[in-house]
């Protein structure tokens, strides 16, 4: 098993995820992909929509009568994550 | 008479300019690790931050003394403020040149330190009781070596040279580790170059081009650390 991940890097780990689908995706599937519990994930999901580095948004389908819920990356977001790659960069580099 | 300055003649200005660079350089990279501590909260970046602003210090200090030994009207100047608080039986000129060299090589040294000891990864140090026993006896040593490197100036540029060379271990194992990332391997080169530039200063006193060639590569060690900061920086 790995080592703990700080918050930052679970905060990065979501938004690579969401990254990852295309700058979309569906609450369930983040859960999965980024390896977290439902509590937890809720928790930071509050934390990102409040620093406004996600949006939650509602899709409707022609097979379901009521609308799903999807996450989808900012340009905040975005920022933040090109952000956390120079920061892991510089890391490395320097060794700390 | 005691010696602490070996600049050529031909040199005097060129040494104030290549510090001058290596000091913006050194403040570049303090900027941006405290930025990544203020969002991070991790010890280790405010800890590399103050590493840096402590060669970025140590690069003014030796500036500053330079500048007064290559300038009459500067020289002038510190004695008529500093003067009265030496007092009229000492030698103002050796207590000054002593005190700024000491402060230099403090402030160095302790940088060195506290690279080595953050190049080092964490399951490599000892527990924390141990820690802060190692670190203040190596307080104690830089102290030490400060006020004998007064009298006898290599001491303080052969300690340089063991810290660095155990830096350029560190992050020889951090190039290994990070598999074999380019940035990484720039940056151990660089100290490498900090380590060579150590070793010229050690010879000055055989000859004074050695002081050229030891600041001709300090020099180069920080441009690239510059050019491993941008490269980082840029994404």
């Amino acid at each position: 098993m790995g080592a703990r991940r700080s918050r930052l890097e679970l905060v990065f780990d979501i938004l690579l995820s969401i990254q990852n689908k295309g700058g979309t995706i569906k609450p369930t599937h983040l859960m999965y992909k980024s390896n977290l519990s439902h509590k937890l994930l809720n928790q930071y999901m509050d934390e990102l929509l409040q620093k406004q580095l996600i949006i939650i948004n509602e899709e409707f389908h022609k097979k379901r009568k009521s609308p799903s819920k999807v996450i989808t990356l900012t340009e905040k977001g975005s920022v933040f994550l090109a952000e956390y790659r120079r920061m892991r960069e510089f890391t490395d580099a320097f060794g700390l | 008479m005691y010696q602490l300055f070996f600049t050529p003649s031909w040199f005097n200005g060129y040494d104030l300019l290549f510090e001058g660079i290596s000091l913006l350089v050194a403040l570049l990279i303090a900027s941006y690790s405290w930025k990544l501590y203020k969002v991070s909260h991790e010890n280790r970046y405010g800890y590399f931050s103050f590493a840096f602003i402590l060669i970025g210090l140590s690069l003014a200090v030796k500036m500053f003394t330079f500048e007064v030994l290559y300038s009459s009207p500067l020289r002038d100047g510190v004695v008529q403020v500093l003067g009265p608080a030496v007092g009229q039986g000492l030698q103002f000129a050796d207590l000054f040149y002593r005190a700024a060299f000491f402060l230099q090589m403090v402030v160095m040294l302790g940088a060195w330190l506290l690279i080595y000891f953050i190049s080092q990864k964490s399951r490599e140090r000892l527990s924390k009781y141990y820690e802060v026993s190692q670190m203040a006896l190596f307080v104690y040593l830089i102290l030490l070596i400060s006020i004998v490197g007064n009298f006898k100036y290599f001491v303080f540029y052969l300690t340089s040279i063991v810290l660095l060379g155990m830096t350029v271990l560190n992050y020889y194992k951090n190039y290994l580790n990070t598999d074999k990332n380019p940035n990484a391997w720039r940056v151990m080169v660089a100290f490498m170059f900090i380590m060579l530039s150590n070793m010229a200063f050690v010879f000055v006193f055989k000859w004074s081009a050695m002081y050229a060639l030891g600041e001709i590569l300090l020099l180069m060690g920080f441009l690239l650390l510059l050019h491993a900061y941008r490269r980082v920086t840029r994404g």
